[in-house]
């Protein structure tokens, strides 16, 4: 079902348009149809319009959103979607969760660090007014979509080593957004806030007691989002181990597919290999923190074949394509640039090997 | 055995080329490089290239009957390291493999005629081998000539043909006998871009850069301008692209992208955290070292084979396989090292280096699979290295 609506609602087309289009407008349709399939509440509790499902099956749709190649705004709601969950109590949630769940809002998420996603220490910093409300000072780097996205879920430090996070406005005043452009027209932004105002107790995520986020929350929450990105990371692999295949059985040289070659074919078998050890990896890491648990190990693993393995196989596939791939015009690309882009944006293997070793 | 110290003539050398880029790699060369890549009709990089003819560098090591300084293949080597270091076009593939074919395969009015423009830089080829169908497998090509009275008549398309829109001739491998054995019926001629019935229509890599498809309707060209003998061609592309080979890859982009990288990463990363701090990152630096020194070897060594009159097939395999596939690992170590900011792309503000790496990284497939896959490469380093059998391709 999910690849039918990918196939019908994000054509290469609009993937294109986002990627060139400056500035660039929320893919509306596509939108649409992902809320109208109860994309955005899988995961939400039913009480707030949402499914009530697990983890995992948020991470079957990350996995196809991968194949498509679905603009990340949808992972950015997402991911707000499930820190407010796992972040906020029932006033916040009441708050968010319904408007988030049938895709009214759209949102990015800035509680990790975009090279490592194991560091929670906020950058911003934030300080409470005498009149009840907060401000919200510094600038971060590195995130997705906020030129798309109504809100950005951003934690802050409070004094006393207290971190908080907040649901803040793109549009409120003093908030300013600088472009950094990546690779293959993927947005991220540096975020600035100069003493940006959160007046409603309902946009502060200040863990059960009030008291100040535990460290173990953040961290379970930035591993699901690398975790269910890491899936995202199987199917771009997915995608283009296919579009290889059926490159090389019909592209003839010497009178025969460049498939029947067993350097083709080892090429290949290589590239389903690395794949196998990802999507169980990811997969299990999912499965894992979708049980309640933090599951650093298995995120790390996930991550570290996931990334080693989108990278290898698009590079491969870049290789089984020789010219025919390497031209713009034939789409290889747009797997390889999202390849290499969500593997390194909150760690790729170097970085998640010290997540391990942190846990040994 | 590789000599593995310069002389003193060839450090001589070696600093005159510095001393010579130095001199002539301007900020203004450097901006319409950056700026246009190979697109536009240029200025800067047509005065550059004038001014390596006048030197007489396009024909170093041709010699001097034809108009060349009769130096040796480590001299051109030398030359072309530093060229690829600066990151400025020097002799290209009309300098380093055709120009070489004329000599060994052309007649005497072949010789006169293409090799004294070739030296100062006038006449500049853009290669037609490949075809759409006629990849890897080229011999499949299916370009024809047909002579009518003192002309070749042509008729079909190339692909790949990278310099195509600022080229003056094309040298084109076409068939001319239908009926012979696919290699057989192989022969080259030498055709003017200017003439009635080419088409250029250019497509856009994935590193940024353009290429061309050229199409071919009836065009005529005097029978004079097939190179050497009729139906010899195979023999002749088979060793222009060795030599293409030795000369498309001597590392010096990668000695010249190791140092960068290096640099780099004693640097900060916009979050404040220095790569160089983190032990993983020194080892695999080391080990890019490590293989980019011995690129740098290969190349060498190719040079000096060369320099003794041996096309070395083997080694310059061994060479193109070694470094293309290194270069997308210096790629790649590059982003991971620089984390988000290697993603910056190339001349977006804030990008390290201008986002040399993130284009880098694009660019490096290329040479995998360009001037003879590795698949193949890895063939011949068995089969024509080890003497293993063919397997029947």
């Amino acid at each position: 079902m999910l690849s039918a609506l990918f196939a019908a609602e994000c054509p290469i087309s609009l993937v294109r348009e986002l990627r060139d289009a400056d500035p660039r407008s929320m893919p509306a349709r596509l939108w649409k149809s992902l809320a109208d399939a109860g994309v955005f509440g899988l995961l939400l509790p039913q009480e707030y319009g949402g499914a009530g499902g697990a983890l995992s099956d948020l991470g079957i749709f990350c996995l196809e959103a991968g194949r498509g190649l679905c603009p990340t705004i949808v992972h950015g709601t997402v991911q707000a979607a499930l820190a407010i969950q796992l972040l906020g109590g029932p006033d916040q949630h009441a708050a968010w969760l319904p408007s988030l769940a049938d895709g009214k809002i759209s949102a990015t998420t800035c509680l990790w660090g975009p090279r490592n996603a194991a560091v929670t220490t906020p950058t911003l910093r934030v300080r409470a007014e005498a009149w009840g409300g907060w401000r919200l000072s510094g600038a971060v780097d590195f995130v997705a979509d906020a030129d798309l996205a109504d809100h950005v879920v951003v934690s802050a430090a409070a004094p006393g080593e207290r971190v908080m996070a907040f649901v803040v406005p793109l549009a409120a005043a003093g908030l300013w957004i600088d472009p950094l452009r990546l690779m293959g027209g993927h947005r991220t932004f540096r975020i600035g806030f100069d003493d940006v105002e959160v007046i409603d107790p309902a946009a502060v995520l200040d863990g059960a007691d009030g008291a100040g986020l535990a460290e173990q929350d953040l961290r379970r929450v930035a591993n699901a989002a690398v975790a269910l990105l890491s899936l995202d990371l199987v199917g771009v692999g997915e995608a283009v181990l296919q579009r290889t295949v059926d490159y090389t059985m019909a592209r003839k040289q010497f009178g025969r597919p460049i498939a029947s070659f067993q350097a083709a074919q080892h090429l290949v078998a290589n590239m389903h290999i690395a794949l196998a050890a990802a999507r169980l990896a990811a997969h299990s890491a999912v499965f894992c923190i979708g049980k309640g648990h933090t599951a650093t190990r298995q995120t790390a693993i996930g991550r570290m074949h996931a990334a080693t393995a989108a990278k290898l196989i698009t590079l491969d596939a870049h290789q089984l394509h020789g010219g025919m791939g390497y031209v713009v015009e034939t789409d290889l690309h747009l797997f390889s640039e999202r390849a290499r882009v969500l593997s390194t944006l909150g760690g790729g293997a170097d970085v998640a090997a010290t997540w391990l070793e942190d846990e040994a | 055995m590789v000599d593995f110290e310069l002389d003193a003539a060839q450090d001589a050398w070696l600093a005159e080329v510095r001393a010579f880029l130095t001199e002539n790699v301007t900020p203004a060369l450097r901006s319409e490089l950056a700026e246009h890549g190979q697109e536009l009709p240029d200025r800067e990089v047509a005065a550059f290239r004038r001014r390596i003819g006048e030197r007489g560098w396009f024909g170093l090591n041709w010699p001097s009957e034809y108009g060349g300084l009769g130096l040796g293949a480590v001299y051109q080597h030398l030359l072309m390291r530093e060229f690829e270091y600066w990151g400025v076009p020097g002799p290209d593939l009309t300098v380093t493999s055709v120009a070489p074919m004329i000599m060994r395969h052309g007649t005497e009015q072949n010789k006169l005629e293409f090799l004294p423009p070739i030296a100062r830089g006038e006449l500049i080829c853009a290669v037609g081998y490949s075809e759409p169908e006629a990849g890897t497998d080229l011999a499949s090509l299916r370009t024809r000539a047909v002579q009518d009275g003192d002309e070749w008549v042509i008729t079909g398309s190339k692909i790949w043909n990278s310099v195509a829109n600022r080229a003056t001739h094309e040298w084109l491998c076409v068939r001319t006998d239908p009926s012979a054995a696919r290699h057989r019926g192989i022969s080259v001629v030498m055709v003017p871009m200017n003439l009635p019935g080419i088409e250029i229509r250019p497509l856009y890599a994935w590193s940024g850069y353009r290429t061309n498809e050229v199409f071919f309707d009836a065009v005529r060209v005097p029978v004079g301008n097939l190179i050497g003998e009729l139906n010899r061609g195979w023999t002749y592309i088979t060793g222009a692209l060795d030599l293409e080979r030795g000369a498309l890859t001597n590392a010096g982009d990668l000695r010249r992208a190791l140092d960068d990288l290096t640099e780099l990463a004693g640097r900060p990363r916009r979050d404040g955290s220095v790569p160089l701090q983190i032990a993983g990152f020194r080892r695999r630096l080391a080990q890019a070292e490590a293989d980019v020194e011995a690129a740098m070897l290969m190349g060498y060594q190719a040079a000096s084979l060369l320099e003794s009159g041996v096309i070395p097939t083997v080694d310059v395999s061994v060479e193109k396989v070694f470094s293309s596939e290194l270069r997308q690992r210096i790629a790649d170590l590059a982003i991971d090292l620089l984390g988000p900011d290697g993603l910056l792309e190339y001349r977006s503000p804030g990008a390290p280096e201008d986002g040399k790496f993130e284009r880098l990284y694009r660019v490096s497939p290329l040479m995998r699979f360009g001037g003879g896959t590795n698949e193949v490469l890895r063939d011949v380093i068995a089969q024509r290295g080890h003497g293993m059998p063919s397997y029947g391709r």
